[in-house]
């Protein structure tokens, strides 16, 4: 009987230390404005998805990039200029793709295209051209940027603020608050 | 040596006090009936002449509150010397409580109307030796013990009480609370006490049984939704995960502290059922009284 009282009260206080556990109340998403917001980036923020990934030589690398705003304060917009640096010497650049925020209007398929001349940055532009949608609100995807491997290491890709552009249909200039970029570490 | 030398003054003093023509008046009060008893008295006892009253009936009850209760009823004593011309009032009492024999005895000096001498037993299953305790008390005060009465004492009587183990004891009751709560209680014969200390800790368990239930749920739940949380980048998504995961963080820091609070109330009252234990464990009902040993109770005469 004092064994299965041991046993008890050895448990109570297993179970007891188990209960001291809290966990720390980690948010860091970037297509979550609040996070964004918690590390001091004010909404809309231009972010990549996901914030890091470590992959392998052989491995793709993709890389999604978002605008976020504030639900309760989205401005429609019509137009968009993002100028994305990358370090060309770990990784190259492969494919670009429409988000699928732009591309799943089936009313109107908005101009996307894009400039690359083999450097370190590359710029992506879309415009909606047509008369049924004018533009688009709230957060979403923009575009997927694919890239291989060409050494090991890590570092980030960027947006660059200056020459990130939105504009509305009529051509009024959304203002950008913050960027986050994105971490790659290829082993 | 000493206690020998204290033994014979106190004897040879009582065998002055009572002399061979000593009167009493003998007021007994049994809650069972004793056959014969004072026909014994005289029988044993033919150079004192007794007489009996039993019409005295609340008197010496409330003795032990007196600040000096040996010269309490000295004037009713006085009297009661008087109205029947004796020497001294001899008081006898005897109750019996479940399987225990309360005897108590009281020897009144009418001339003062001070008490002079006293007597307690407390005993467990002494069954008929009431009659022999009666006849040992009048014979102490008389000084005219016969040895077929020590003798019939001793053979009911424990005579080695220092050597006496208990067969239940306070620890034992500690030990056996500590290790189930109530079982410590429920041993030293309190059933009440027993079932309620089972109720409260059986309680407090699981209570924090379903709170630390609940705290490990919550747990696992916003660990699952902070992975959800960051394996999306659908907007919506994240928000409902994010919704998810900080009512769940907030479930688990509640029952985190529920459970500490809970846990720390049950530890501190299995303790303190053990302790309750120990003070109301079974011990003896009262001292016990070793012939020839003057007890604190009884008054000098």
């Amino acid at each position: 009987m004092r064994i299965l009282s041991g046993v008890i009260v050895s448990s109570f206080a297993v179970l007891t230390l188990c209960a001291c556990t809290i966990y720390d109340k980690i948010f860091d998403n970037p297509i979550d404005f609040k996070a964004n917001e918690d590390i001091g980036i004010d909404a809309p923020t231009l972010v990549f998805y996901p914030k890091s990934q470590t992959l392998i030589q052989t491995d793709s690398i993709l890389v999604g990039s978002f605008i976020v705003f504030k639900e309760d304060s989205t401005e429609p917009f019509s137009g968009l200029h993002l100028k994305i640096e990358f370090p060309n010497d770990l990784i190259e650049l492969d494919t670009i793709l429409p988000g699928q925020f732009i591309t799943d209007t089936s009313q109107s398929t908005p101009l996307f295209t894009y400039t690359y001349d083999d450097g370190n940055s590359v710029d992506i532009y879309a415009y909606f051209l047509g008369t049924t949608k004018l533009d688009i609100d709230g957060t979403g995807h923009l575009a997927d940027l694919v890239f291989s491997p060409l050494a090991t290491g890590s570092d980030s890709i960027n947006y660059d603020m200056s020459e990130c552009t939105f504009i509305d249909h009529q051509d009024q200039e959304i203002n950008i608050e913050g960027i986050r970029g994105a971490e790659i570490i290829i082993e | 040596m000493k206690a020998l030398l204290y033994r014979i003054i106190f004897l040879s003093t009582l065998a002055l006090a009572f002399d061979q023509d000593a009167t009493y008046l003998v007021l007994n009060h049994f809650d069972k009936p004793l056959p014969d008893i004072d026909q014994t008295l005289i029988d044993n006892f033919n150079n004192s002449s007794f007489s009996f009253d039993r019409s005295v009936d609340t008197l010496f009850d409330d003795l032990d509150e007196d600040d000096n209760p040996a010269s309490k009823y000295m004037i009713d004593i006085k009297d009661f010397g008087e109205t029947h011309r004796v020497n001294y009032v001899l008081f006898n009492k005897i109750k019996h409580i479940g399987d225990r024999l309360i005897i108590e005895g009281m020897l009144f000096n009418t001339r003062s109307g001070g008490l002079i001498h006293r007597r307690k037993i407390n005993v467990q299953n002494y069954d008929n030796a009431s009659v022999n305790e009666l006849r040992l008390w009048v014979g102490e005060t008389k000084n005219q013990i016969q040895k077929e009465w020590e003798k019939e004492r001793e053979s009911i009587m424990f005579l080695n009480p220092e050597e006496i183990s208990y067969e239940k004891t306070p620890m034992g009751a500690a030990l056996r609370s500590l290790a189930v709560p109530g079982w410590g209680q429920a041993y030293s014969g309190n059933s009440l006490s027993a079932g309620l200390w089972a109720v409260l800790e059986l309680s407090l368990s699981l209570a924090f049984i379903s709170s630390y239930n609940n705290y490990d749920s919550s747990s696992k739940s916003y660990l699952q939704n902070r992975k959800l949380y960051d394996a999306t980048d659908d907007e919506k998504e994240v928000s409902a995960y994010r919704s998810s995961a900080e009512k769940d963080w907030n479930d688990h820091v509640m029952y985190s502290k529920l459970a500490i609070a809970l846990a720390s109330t049950t530890i501190t009252g299995w303790v303190s059922n053990s302790v309750h234990a120990w003070v109301f464990g079974p011990r003896p009902y009262t001292n016990i009284y070793q012939k020839g040993i003057p007890q604190s109770t009884i008054p000098k005469g």
